[in-house]
């Protein structure tokens, strides 16, 4: 563990003495794994190299991803010395059964108590996570996960539909039929559900699964959905910078070996082309807030106000899956659950789009 | 001319015919047993092997020493093995003074076999019956009924018939010592004007066309000027020569013998199957009779699959006709599908053909549209439509009649099977002709059918209600008026000219019916409700409808996720593209075949 932070810290000391220019942090996210497991000496290390070799922002939102089960009143007050103020806790269901399925170990009164404690601890954004959509769970029960949740007041929660991702065990138990999954209509029937429930609640929706109170939006992943810039530090983290997407080693010892030896445990590296940029921005864009499409016009060159693109949006508009704008390309709640596919259409129409000259200087 | 044999195989596929050429080639020396490594050396072509039937014709010499002493030489034309090349193989018989029949022991005469054997007969070939695969153990039982029916069908002696094992070469010497001594020389006047039939040619990016023929009279030499009688064009012989194995240059081909030649042709389609060549300067009498010229029966649109790609099918097209004078193509533009090709083909098979070559030998990613036949339309001003694209068809206030080909054929089946066949051909809108029995278990039934019904899946039907022991086989007769209408589909309003079909009127609303909820299944859902109607002119007498697409997010796409989204993205992007875009609807491309499944609904 010692190592780890060590190579951690160093990762940290290398990319900060090779950077070309001066940055100010404005978001820190502390997640991926369970942080909060780590002891808190090694917490504050990290936290000092960082502070040590970046300047912060006063305002920074420095979030630590916790889950219910795994922290104290304590060591919640001790993140806060550290200057984290915001916390995100998997809670995922308040439902015994739900919570054995997805195999966590904590119970609803853990994550109703952890809540209470970040809160007595000085946090001043707290997260939920929710997960929804899970094989045989009725709408029913998914509305109590979400009223549970929203008795918990926190200011920010996001929402996941269950995915089956290729490789993990979920995956193969769905291929081989012991767990069946939802329906589409039945998923979107969640979708809909959670996107009104929590609307009425005072959540608003700025992404397809992430909710917020006014003024409470996350910055950290807002930046994503902007194609901003970060800098990831730890085994399979991602980074962008530059219109250079890299990301590490996925092994934890292969990650400090080389880190040892004093280089960057770069697993994947790729320069991305004009053309990648502009798909990255329609499809991240379109996920959150949408496209400012005066923005994209001067950026890329790329019309919504003419052509191809524009009789897509206004077909979009008239079928209640775009929000009606002049201005801003963006979904409705309808339109957030079909996201992936207006996306590729967009994506089709924008093949050919580029001026041929941007293309060739890059 | 007294040594030279000429004699082709008649046999059904599967019957051993590629087996038995190759045994004798072995046996004559032309190919050394190692050479054997890839079975059915004739077949060069792997559709071919594929598919266990022959294509393009082959021919071959090979020199036998016989008991008697004498060196023969023998030619071995090989013969198409299909219906769609019925007039070839016509041309190929006509090459030769004997046929091999092979029969199989253990499956007896076929409907293919039998056309083929008229062919020859009435082209006076003398027949040599031989049934194959006698070492199978099935095939003791079978034996005196297979006999029997060769017996029936040729009116020869028992004792003629000759038993052999292509694969373990049972039998090959007998056969060998019978086609010296059973098949008559040819005969000829090498003195006389030349006259040489053509009766296959193939394309050599070299030389230009290399031309097979038979000499019937005189002698072809190279320099020499010859003409085509049926093109009326002359060209100046470069090279003259037999085929061994490959082409071997002698200079001079005499009256008789089999061989090829070449003379800077530039395209298959100048030397036409059944032309006669003679010499300009001497030219014989009259040509050799029975050419005509082949006209496609089968039609559908070839489109590429992305519009870019036009100009490159274009060029596979050209370069495919190069070797393949049978295909007719010409450029025609669908509203659906875009730019692309109506193509004719001698039949279903000869399509499937060049399908199939276009993807695997052009790299061609194309679509096709459902295969239609030729219709004559008159219409009310009295003029006279042939429509070879559903789309074409006038009004139906315009047309007073429409004709459509009807072909003849003949279905040789096990008695038990009879009920069900002409419950199909009914079906098809077939007139039963004639029946005969061929032996107390099986018949031939002679059934008269539109061309169209049989175009639809007629034969794999056909083979799976006899469990794949009923043969057919067919030959084009006339043209008849049906009671038939175009069958438009329409999507969210849209007619797509290329699903448009020519249905008979009673089958309409039933195909209609079927037709939408095949594409129901095939058409993805999208952003919005997707109609689809089948309709008679302005008439709807069929509707279906897909529900619109109501959830397809990833739900989470963080940090970590974009390269990873974005390659998932890329890859739906160019799923895309193998679609086509009616409107705003997107079709798969199966969906332009869509018809030819239909059955399976039931």
């Amino acid at each position: 563990m010692e190592d780890f932070v060590t190579a951690l810290c160093h990762e940290i000391e290398l990319r900060r003495r090779d950077l070309q220019r001066d940055v100010t942090i404005e978001t820190i996210f502390w997640g991926g794994g369970t942080p909060s497991i780590l002891p808190l000496p090694f917490a504050e290390k990290i936290a000092q190299t960082i502070q040590q070799h970046f300047s912060v922002a006063p305002d920074v939102e420095w979030t630590i991803e916790a889950n219910p089960g795994t922290v104290t009143v304590e060591k919640l007050s001790f993140y806060r010395q550290l200057g984290i103020n915001r916390v995100s806790f998997g809670v995922q269901s308040f439902d015994p059964d739900e919570l054995r399925f997805l195999e966590r170990i904590h119970t609803a009164d853990d994550a109703i108590a952890s809540v209470e404690w970040a809160r007595t601890a000085g946090f001043d954004s707290i997260n939920v996570d929710l997960m929804y959509a899970l094989p045989g769970q009725s709408i029913e029960s998914h509305r109590r996960n979400l009223e549970q949740a929203c008795l918990l007041q926190p200011d920010h929660i996001s929402a996941y539909s269950l995915v089956y991702e290729p490789g993990t065990p979920l995956y193969h138990r769905m291929q081989r039929g012991e767990v069946i999954p939802q329906t589409e209509d039945k998923e979107a029937q969640f979708y809909l559900v959670t996107s009104e429930l929590l609307a009425q609640r005072g959540y608003e929706q700025y992404e397809v699964s992430n909710f917020a109170r006014p003024g409470k939006r996350c910055r950290h992943n807002l930046l994503y959905w902007r194609r901003g810039e970060y800098l990831g530090f730890g085994p399979s983290a991602h980074s962008h910078c530059a219109n250079v997407r890299w990301s590490n080693v996925r092994s934890v010892k292969r990650y400090i070996e080389t880190l040892c030896a004093g280089q960057y445990p770069i697993a994947h590296l790729e320069h991305l082309t004009l053309q990648q940029q502009l798909e990255e921005e329609i499809f991240l864009r379109l996920r959150a807030e949408g496209i400012d499409v005066h923005w994209f016009e001067q950026q890329y060159g790329v019309s919504f106000r003419v052509g191809p693109l524009a009789r897509q949006w206004a077909h979009l508009q008239e079928e209640g899956i775009a929000v009606k704008s002049a201005s801003v390309f963006r979904l409705t709640k309808k339109g957030y659950a079909l996201c992936d596919t207006v996306t590729v259409e967009l994506l089709h129409l924008v093949e050919h789009a580029l001026p041929q000259a941007a293309e060739t200087i890059l | 001319m007294e040594f030279i044999r000429n004699f082709c195989i008649i046999a059904h596929i599967d019957h051993g015919k590629s087996t038995l050429a190759d045994r004798l080639l072995e046996r004559t020396g032309r190919v050394s047993p190692r050479e054997m490594v890839t079975e059915q050396i004739l077949d060069d072509n792997p559709l071919e092997q594929e598919r266990g039937i022959t294509i393009k014709l082959h021919a071959v010499q090979m020199e036998y020493t016989a008991q008697n002493g004498h060196t023969y030489t023998l030619n071995l034309i090989d013969t198409p093995g299909h219906v769609d090349f019925s007039y070839e193989v016509s041309r190929s018989l006509a090459a030769c003074e004997g046929a091999l029949l092979v029969v199989d022991a253990t499956q007896g005469v076929e409907a293919q076999t039998i056309s083929n054997l008229y062919l020859a007969v009435d082209a006076g070939l003398e027949i040599i019956p031989i049934i194959n695969k006698i070492d199978l153990p099935s095939a003791a039982t079978m034996l005196d009924t297979v006999k029997q029916q060769i017996i029936d069908l040729i009116g020869c002696k028992e004792e003629e018939i000759l038993l052999a094992s292509a694969k373990t070469g049972i039998g090959i010497d007998a056969i060998l010592e019978a086609i010296v001594h059973r098949i008559p020389p040819p005969k000829g006047d090498p003195e006389a004007p030349l006259r040489a039939l053509i009766y296959d040619s193939m394309y050599d990016p070299y030389r230009g066309v290399v031309v097979n023929v038979r000499i019937f009279d005189g002698q072809l030499r190279e320099k020499d000027k010859v003409l085509f009688m049926a093109t009326g064009q002359v060209y100046e012989v470069d090279e003259v020569g037999v085929l061994y194995m490959e082409q071997h240059r002698t200079g001079v081909l005499s009256a008789g013998n089999v061989g090829y030649f070449t003379a800077s042709i530039r395209r298959v389609r100048d030397t036409k199957v059944g032309d006669t060549v003679t010499h300009a300067h001497r030219p014989c009498d009259a040509p050799i009779a029975g050419f005509r010229e082949v006209k496609p029966m089968v039609f559908s649109g070839i489109y590429p699959a992305d519009s870019d790609d036009f100009e490159d099918l274009r060029d596979a097209l050209e370069k495919l006709a190069l070797n393949d004078a049978a295909i007719h193509y010409e450029p025609e533009t669908s509203a659906a599908l875009g730019f692309g090709f109506r193509c004719g083909f001698l039949g279903l098979l000869h399509m499937e053909i060049v399908q199939e070559r276009l993807e695997r030998e052009f790299n061609q990613t194309i679509v096709t549209t459902v295969p239609n036949v030729r219709y004559l339309v008159r219409r009310t001003d009295g003029t006279e439509q042939w429509v070879e694209n559903p789309a074409q068809m006038p009004e139906p206030v315009k047309i007073a009649e429409i004709l459509e080909p009807y072909i003849r054929a003949q279905i040789i089946t096990p008695t038990e099977y009879i009920g069900p066949i002409m419950q199909l051909c009914i079906e098809r809108r077939g007139t039963l002709l004639g029946q005969q029995y061929l032996s107390p278990t099986r018949v031939d039934l002679s059934v008269e059918l539109p061309l169209a019904e049989v175009v639809f899946d007629f034969y794999d039907k056909l083979k799976s209600i006899s469990r794949g022991y009923a043969s057919l086989d067919y030959e084009y007769s006339d043209y008849k008026p049906g009671d038939l209408v175009k069958l438009d589909i329409l999507l969210n309003g849209d007619p797509v000219d290329a699903l448009s079909t020519i249905v008979h009127r009673q089958k309409a609303y039933e195909w209609g019916r079927r037709l939408c909820s095949k594409l129901k299944k095939l058409i993805p859902r999208h952003l919005f409700e997707v109609v689809i109607q089948a309709a008679i002119g302005s008439k709807i007498i069929a509707r279906d409808s897909i529900a619109p697409l109501r959830k397809n997010v990833l739900a989470k796409c963080y940090g970590g996720d974009v390269t990873r989204k974005r390659k998932l993205l890329e890859k739906q992007k160019e799923g895309k593209k193998r679609m086509k875009q009616i409107g705003r609807v997107e079709v798969p491309q199966e969906a332009f075949l869509a018809v030819l499944s239909l059955d399976d609904e039931q």
